[in-house]
């Protein structure tokens, strides 16, 4: 079946992809700051991201809290749930070969999902917030994908700023470049694990009550998130924050135009391919990065 | 061109990201002697190694051993042309036993690589160990164990990496004059280590890296008086 | 295999073999099930155990076999039992094909590059419709005695069983085992590591092949959702985790214990169940990383090929 491709889909399906890309650099950044600091693979990411889904969601249904605004709630929230789950779980892997971490998060992700199936059925909830989109030129925006783009961004930055510009940011920053060395320096980095996981985890849960704007939620949908954050990361490189930005909004463009021109399916299969090309060619990510 | 060179490196460099860990290094050896590679922490010693057996691409130069290129090889196959390493950091395997240890690399058949294998764990006192898991030895014992484990491939170049580090005394003197059975058997071997007296007293030619250089080269009595090589390590 | 562990062996396979005459149905089922389990947990065992290299989606072979086989019944006429061992033909060349690029990435980036393979193996039954059926699957018809699957299965988990055996007590099982504790030592000695582990990767493939090709026939009806789920990979990890990794008899263990308490306890709460299998594994990688048998081995000193 072949549908007439014009240059104005094809802006769509940038300027749609571009905006969702903001969300998906968001949610990897955190996972990209686990596995910096603490060279974990942290397969919950997903998991979390659903549960921060889920507080906006219920927060919206039960007392009609603005779904942005319970953002303040679910970050806080889920950067508790993640440092519980540093202190009590992972942190007795940190140090073991990364598969035992790679399994650990597994398991913990299977537990908490299921236990959402349990609580919450496996119905797929979104906020119904703000719908509808409006006319720039030809190109159709969606108003919930702009706004969540914008939130998106604007707690990238914030992110970002914390990362540079204070001292435990800072400290991070320092422990993902050499262990080692950081704590030569003075550094405690139990706490900055516990930190650096409580942070990613409350970017996963603000990711989560984006993504119950924008798309969609049901408790099984982490995987495919952890499986796009990783893919982010392998693009901008493991340990280049700044390359993980980029790598979000290129996976972003790259499903919109794929799910434009082929099914959703056929999209997934992409992105596999995609993915093993890239870790077998420039293992490094595009824009270079540690091994 | 191979003359009596069983190594050769010719203008090698590695670079990781901004830093030079290896910067157009050159060395020769000759077969059947002792060489030391000394140099201060960071000067590109365990790199050079690396990619002496092919764990890293050198980003420029060559390596060549006993006149064929090989900086190009698997690791695996460069140990098949006659290298064999240690590490800095002990890397037995911990849940094989210490009799495993040595089968599992063995080239020969089953039965002379047994035989072979509990030789060698005579030769290191190791043999009442054999059922052991490795990962229950004792540091030394595990250095020993590596040491035994390189020997069973039977290499014409021995690299070690640090072999004194953390070893007593005694334990020492047996590794040493170990080294020097290997000469006598016309192997040649490389060794970086940080302990003065041992390099002096077992190598017949001494390389100093630093930051990635080559500094100097030569008999001990000449490294020793060497002001340069003072100062690589402690400073002006 | 020492006379303790035949005097052990024999009554145990004579009264598996003459079973399906005395007991149940129920019981039969049960078995086959349990057969299955065994196979998968071992086949898991032959790449994840011994070489450290984690396999997440490994139901995607087990899911080949099964579509193989099926569709070489209902649609070429093919015997069962043929098609079901063609099942592993499939399997092993889709190993191949992934296995060839996906092996040389390291240790995690290998987990999560199998983690998409069955997402993306689903996918493409779903597309290719006219072969396989699309979302509405196939359906064989029913046998008159599943005896002939009691055997066949349990022959694919007895085969599992001595390829294991074969595998850990040879030179290959150590090579292997050494790509675990030490992938880059084992280079450094001269082991093949990429050849290696292709060929266990090969060998691990081939046995779900089997087992979802007599799985297809025994549950007559196949389709993508129930022929890839996650959960069946997260079973057959922890089966094998918790009987004791890297071992002979770890799967087994693993397999048949927990197979026992599914059956008795938690089918009637599918997610409970499920998140039951998240706690054990936690459980497991936190306080018994080498499971059962692991502890046992350094507990009483056993050898390591039990």
């Amino acid at each position: 079946m072949t549908i007439q491709i014009t240059g104005t889909m094809i802006l769509q399906g940038v300027v749609s992809g571009l905006l969702a890309g903001g969300l998906y650099a968001m949610v990897a950044l955190g996972m990209a700051l686990i596995f910096g600091v603490m060279r974990v693979i942290n397969v919950a990411h997903g998991t979390l991201l659903m549960l921060g889904g889920y507080t906006t969601f219920w927060l919206f249904a039960l007392y009609g809290m603005n779904p942005f605004f319970s953002l303040v709630i679910s970050f806080p929230l889920l950067f508790l749930v993640g440092a519980f789950l540093q202190r009590f779980f992972v942190s007795r892997v940190v140090g073991a070969p990364e598969l035992s971490s790679l399994i650990l998060t597994f398991g913990i992700s299977i537990f908490l999902s299921n236990m959402a199936m349990i609580a919450w059925t496996g119905d797929y909830r979104s906020v119904e917030f703000l719908t509808g989109s409006f006319l720039l030129g030809p190109i159709a925006v969606s108003k919930p994908r702009l706004v969540t783009f914008c939130f998106a961004l604007g707690i990238t930055i914030l992110a970002f700023l914390f990362l540079n510009k204070t001292k435990t940011g800072k400290a991070i920053r320092a422990t993902s470049q050499h262990r080692e060395l950081a704590q030569v320096c003075g550094i405690n980095v139990r706490r900055i694990d516990l930190l650096t996981f409580g942070l990613a985890s409350g970017l996963a849960g603000v990711g989560g009550g984006l993504v119950s704007i924008m798309f969609s939620i049901f408790p099984e949908m982490g995987g495919n998130y952890v499986f796009k954050s990783f893919l982010v990361i392998v693009l901008g490189g493991a340990g280049n924050y700044l390359g993980a930005l980029l790598g979000g909004l290129i996976l972003g463009v790259v499903e919109g135009l794929t799910s434009l021109l082929l099914t959703a399916q056929l999209s997934e299969v992409i992105a596999y391919i995609l993915l093993v090309i890239l870790l077998l060619v420039r293992p490094t990510g595009l824009l270079g990065g540690r091994r | 061109m191979a003359g009596n060179r069983i190594l050769e490196v010719r203008g090698v460099s590695k670079h990781f990201g901004g830093v030079t860990a290896v910067n157009r290094c050159s060395l020769a050896l000759e077969p059947g002697s002792i060489f030391s590679l000394i140099g201060p922490n960071g000067s590109g010693k365990t790199t050079l190694f690396n990619l002496i057996t092919g764990v890293e691409r050198c980003d420029e130069g060559g390596i060549y051993f006993k006149g064929e290129r090989i900086d190009q090889l698997p690791p695996h196959k460069i140990s098949w042309k006659g290298i064999g390493r240690t590490f800095q950091v002990i890397r037995v395997f911990p849940e094989l036993t210490t009799l495993e240890n040595l089968l599992v690399v063995s080239r020969q058949d089953w039965e002379p690589s047994c035989r072979r294998a509990l030789e060698l764990l005579r030769f290191v006192k190791l043999d009442q160990l054999q059922g052991e898991f490795a990962g229950n030895l004792s540091y030394g014992q595990q250095r020993l164990l590596e040491f035994a484990r390189v020997l069973m491939i039977d290499p014409d170049l021995i690299l070690l990496d640090e072999p004194a580090a953390g070893v007593n005394r005694t334990l020492l003197n047996d590794l040493l004059s170990a080294i020097r059975d290997l000469r006598a058997q016309g192997k040649t071997v490389l060794i970086v280590e940080h302990d003065m007296k041992v390099v002096m007293d077992l190598s017949e030619k001494i390389f100093v890296l630093d930051h990635g250089e080559m500094l100097a080269e030569g008999a001990p009595s000449i490294i020793r008086s060497d002001q340069r090589v003072m100062e690589a390590y402690f400073g002006r | 295999m020492n006379r303790f562990a035949w005097a052990i062996a024999l009554p145990i396979l004579a009264g598996l073999a003459v079973m399906p005459f005395y007991v149940s149905n129920y019981i039969i089922t049960f078995t086959i099930q349990t057969f299955m389990w065994i196979a998968l947990a071992e086949s898991w065992n032959i790449i994840s155990g011994l070489t450290g290299y984690v396999s997440f989606g490994h139901v995607a072979f087990f899911g080949t076999g099964a579509y193989t086989a099926a569709i070489l019944i209902s649609k070429a006429g093919w015997h069962w039992f043929a098609a079901a061992l063609t099942g592993s033909l499939t399997a092993a060349s889709l190993a191949l094909i992934i296995g060839y690029p996906c092996l040389r990435l390291k240790g995690p980036y290998f987990a999560i590059s199998m983690l998409g393979l069955n997402e993306v193996v689903r996918a493409l039954v779903s597309y290719f419709e006219g072969l396989t059926g699309g979302g509405s699957g196939i359906t064989l018809s029913p046998m008159s005695s599943i005896s002939p699957l009691y055997y066949s299965m349990g022959g694919v988990a007895l085969a599992g069983l001595f390829i294991t055996y074969w595998i850990i007590t040879s030179r290959f099982g150590l090579r292997l085992l050494s790509i675990r504790e030490d992938e880059m030592a084992a280079e450094a000695m001269g082991i093949n590591t990429a050849a290696l582990k292709l060929y266990a990767f090969l060998i691990s493939a081939a046995l779900p092949g089997i087992a979802g090709g007599f799985y297809a026939r025994y549950v007559t009806h196949i389709e993508p959702i129930g022929t890839f789920p996650l959960l069946t990979t997260i079973t057959m990890i922890v089966m094998c985790l918790f009987g004791g990794r890297g071992t002979i008899f770890g799967p087994i263990l693993g397999a048949t214990l927990l197979s026992i308490f599914q059956e008795l306890v938690w089918t009637r709460f599918l997610f409970l169940h499920e998140a039951i299998f998240g706690a054990i594994i936690v459980f497991v990688i936190l306080l018994m990383p080498r499971g059962i048998l692991g502890v046992l081995q350094q507990r009483y000193r056993l050898p390591r090929t039990i």
